[in-house]
């Protein structure tokens, strides 16, 4: 005790113990876990399903995590659902069986949290709320649960007094009629509470009631099973190959991802306004050369697809970023997104990509296109 | 007129540890502001609900940032040096970089309570702040911290007693704490709830490891300095210093019985939980068999009082916590309000009132000045009268809140209904306590900055030449 230099290793030891155990046992144990494609049943056997679970939220529920971390939602809401022996989280109704590790490895922000003053949101996602009222509910607790203590955020929504397109008619706490307009954080939060369910069972827990899967629920979760991955035995090999790994870039969000999905969606919908749809595009089924440009220089500005306008700005994916997408990527890219959600053209290959870099290699890499830029160099050849 | 040695080592500490003092003060002010928003959101959720800036969660969680490394960063560093100097009877040195530091340290605080109300939150416990700041917190923390160990170091005598043990440990615990957790989260994170069962190991350790044992030392050192007469049972310090660094680390993360993690690691903690039962009891006797043979000294003598009332709070609701992390007791009490009863009777009830007497002992003899005792006396009441209403409140509406909750039956709006009226409670003891912590902040600063104008005008070798 009376030398410093020994007393802090002893110090340090008392602390580096525990830390072997919670960190580094506990990420040797189950730090690798990964997507699975089986599940406990009832009678104790496991069968091997189709599908891979838990299944990543779309991008814009991974977005609405960092809002809904922002704002400090964690603070009363956890979501986590209690294992039967330790809580009596199933027979309230948090949740169709116990929550467990696995169901936490594709999230970014891992928001257990341990307040409920709020109810648990673990499995909100299957309370069958509809976006508006979650909207709502978000601008005033109030006005749809009465005596509710949640924090109004009325600085995620435009009030409006008459209803415009996309407006929502709610009441405010004086009970007068007003209309709110989402802004896109107020959506980003909607999607990732509805994205929040642990609909499925793992090789390790069951549903612990052994009530039959709510189908319609699951369906409506599903609208990413892709008409690719269902076709692709019909197409020939590399052009599969192309739109798989097309689909991987489209989807990721971290780095060596085109992070497309978090903004055109999993659908290829994209936003009123704001971001153009991918699905049944006049530009996507239209000039190869025209996307190509857009994938590696961006696009700002006013643009109109089939007949819509939008305005926004889309960053290139050849530009200097933390990992730009190379030819072959931005390739399989573009293949990929027209050939789903019902489109069906022509490939896109490297080489194409290489002509038109080579054709813009004196273009700096931040200069994004605009609309009139395309235009003019279309009427040019 | 020639100084004793011990007004000569006062006198090297002056500066430093009035400054931490004077900091520690308004970090208080600004936390006892925060918690009675927060509280008040409760009550009334459209209270400044039109601002972004005052979500619940954000005000709640700049709370706790700004007590524990606002309020409990700068007191430990006060009390640090104060007391290794007194007993290692050697002078500060290096109180310009003690002052720079403390700067950046506050500095540093200051934009990540901005960064957290701004949204720049991140979701670890107790390191929500944003990650630009850390590495300002944490270098300007290793200074100070060098500069503490630097008086332990130089002391006159070999052999140590308690108290060192205590302050020391925690000095060289926050580093190492916060180097583990920074690998584990930021540098190298792991997939899924790995990173939640670490935030949670930090978030309770801090609280464990840092704060705890600077109050403990506290203790060990003024009540036998004080009532002048040695510790009773002295040699069960040793086994219960030892306890709580080798249980402490394993017996926090209780608290995610049940959850998404492997059932080893709540099992343990919860061992280990139980375990404490040991190094209480030690503390416990030592503090208050001694305390308890002079107690009319104890009594009359106002910042004992306050150190006496922090340790049987740590005793009582140490066994209440104990009693909650058993796991029959945590299936209704594990998510209810009862954690903000373990947080605040940590932080209020156990850890600020050591400090306030700890603080009230110090002044007079760093600066010459007394504080009046009306004064003391009425901080003493009302802090004592509003933690525990506090934690009552916490205590019975958490009950409530757990029991109600396990019922399917009932809406969760029913049960929160039924917590209400504690919500209300806590809002009046937030009041309570924010002005006696105002009335504190207002004798330490009257008693450092005597007359603030003459102050600034006096030259330097006039202010110190006393």
């Amino acid at each position: 005790m009376n030398n410093i230099f020994k007393f802090s290793l002893y110090i340090f030891l008392t602390l580096a113990f525990a830390w072997l155990a919670f960190v580094v046992g506990a990420k040797n144990q189950y730090g690798d876990l990964s997507q699975t494609s089986e599940s406990l049943e009832e009678n104790g056997s496991i069968i091997k399903g189709e599908d891979l679970y838990p299944q990543s939220m779309p991008g814009i529920a991974q977005l609405g995590a960092k809002e809904y971390l922002s704002l400090g939602c964690v603070t009363c809401h956890t979501q986590q659902v209690r294992s039967e022996e330790s809580g009596f989280d199933v027979e309230r109704g948090w949740g169709k069986r116990p929550s467990v590790p696995r169901d936490y490895i594709l999230q970014d922000e891992v928001l257990l949290g341990h307040n409920r003053v709020g109810p648990d949101l673990a499995n909100v996602g299957l309370r069958e709320y509809s976006s508006e009222w979650l909207h709502r509910h978000l601008f005033m607790p109030q006005s749809v649960v009465e005596g509710s203590i949640c924090q109004p955020s009325p600085f995620l929504y435009k009030i409006s007094k008459s209803p415009t397109e996309s407006s929502i008619k709610t009441e405010t706490i004086d009970k007068s009629e007003i209309y709110i307009i989402p802004s896109l954080r107020a959506n980003r939060i909607v999607s990732y509470l509805q994205s929040l369910h642990q609909n499925y069972q793992l090789p390790e827990i069951a549903f612990s009631d052994g009530e039959e899967e709510d189908e319609t629920i699951l369906s409506e979760v599903d609208t990413s099973t892709s008409i690719s991955e269902t076709n692709s035995s019909s197409l020939p090999t590399w052009l599969s190959q192309q739109i798989t790994s097309g689909k991987e870039i489209y989807s990721k969000v971290s780095s060596g991802g085109g992070m497309c999905v978090a903004c055109h969606l999993p659908n290829g919908k994209g936003q009123p306004g704001a971001i153009p749809p991918l699905a049944d595009s006049d530009w996507v089924l239209g000039d190869k050369e025209r996307l190509i440009k857009i994938s590696i220089h961006g696009l700002q500005g006013e643009i109109a697809v089939n007949g819509e306008k939008y305005v926004g700005v889309m960053q290139g994916f050849g530009q200097p970023l933390a990992s730009p997408l190379d030819d072959q990527q931005i390739a399989d890219v573009l293949t990929y997104i027209r050939n789903e959600w019902g489109n069906s053209v022509s490939a896109i290959s490297p080489e194409e990509v290489k002509a038109v870099r080579d054709s813009e290699k004196d273009r700096e890499l931040t200069s994004m296109w605009t609309n009139a830029e395309l235009q003019k160099d279309d009427s040019s050849d | 007129m020639k100084k004793s040695a011990e007004q000569q080592i006062d006198q090297s500490a002056r500066l430093a540890v009035s400054f931490f003092v004077a900091s520690a003060g308004l970090w208080l002010l600004a936390a006892a502001l925060l918690a009675y928003i927060a509280a008040a959101k409760l009550t009334d959720p459209l209270f400044l609900s039109a601002y972004e800036f005052f979500t619940y969660g954000k005000i709640k969680i700049s709370q706790a940032n700004a007590f524990v490394y606002g309020w409990g960063g700068n007191s430990i560093f006060a009390v640090s040096l104060w007391i290794l100097s007194r007993l290692s009877q050697s002078p500060v040195r290096g109180t310009i970089f003690l002052l720079f530091a403390g700067t950046v340290w506050n500095l540093a605080i200051t934009f990540g309570i901005a960064g957290i109300l701004d949204g720049h939150m991140h979701g670890h416990e107790l390191l929500e702040m944003p990650k630009e700041v850390w590495p300002a917190l944490f270098v300007s923390y290793l200074i100070i911290a060098f500069l503490i160990l630097v008086v332990f170091r130089t002391r006159k005598q070999t052999i140590t007693i308690a108290p060192q043990w205590f302050i020391v440990a925690a000095i060289i615990w926050f580093p190492c704490l916060f180097l583990f957790a920074w690998n584990g989260l930021e540098i190298n994170p792991g997939r899924g709830t790995l990173p939640a069962i670490l935030s949670m190991w930090f978030g309770q350790n801090i609280i464990w490891l840092w704060l705890t044992p600077v109050a403990l030392g506290c203790a060990y050192y003024i009540i036998p300095s004080v009532l002048n007469r040695t510790i009773d049972k002295y040699y069960l310090a040793i086994f219960g210093f030892w306890c709580i660094a080798a249980l402490a680390p394993w017996s926090v993360v209780h608290h995610l019985e049940g959850g998404p993690v492997p059932m080893w690691v709540p099992a343990i903690g919860t061992v280990m939980s139980i375990a404490m039962v040991f190094p209480i009891a030690v503390a416990s006797t030592n503090f208050h068999s001694t305390a308890f043979k002079d107690i009319s000294k104890v009594w009359n003598y106002l910042p004992l009082r306050f150190v006496i009332f922090g340790t049987l709070s740590y005793t009582i609701s140490s066994y209440i916590g104990i009693i909650f992390s058993i796991p029959a007791v945590a299936k209704l009490t594990q998510f209810s309000i009862i954690n903000e009863f373990h947080f605040n009777q940590r932080v209020y009830g156990f850890f600020s009132m050591i400090i306030f007497g700890v603080v009230y002992h110090i002044l007079p003899q760093l600066t010459g000045r007394e504080i009046g005792s009306a004064a003391k006396n009425f901080h003493f009441w009302t802090s004592a009268l509003g933690v525990f209403g506090l934690l009552l409140a916490y205590l019975i509406g958490g009950l409530t809140h757990g029991v109600l909750a396990q019922q399917p039956s009932l809406a969760w709006v029913t049960v929160i209904e039924s917590v209400k009226p504690y919500f209300l409670i806590t809002e009046f003891a937030f009041v309570i306590l924010g002005f006696s912590q105002l009335v504190f902040v207002l004798n330490v600063w009257k008693v450092l900055f005597p007359n603030p104008f003459t102050y600034l005008n006096t030259r330097p070798e006039k202010k110190f030449a006393r």
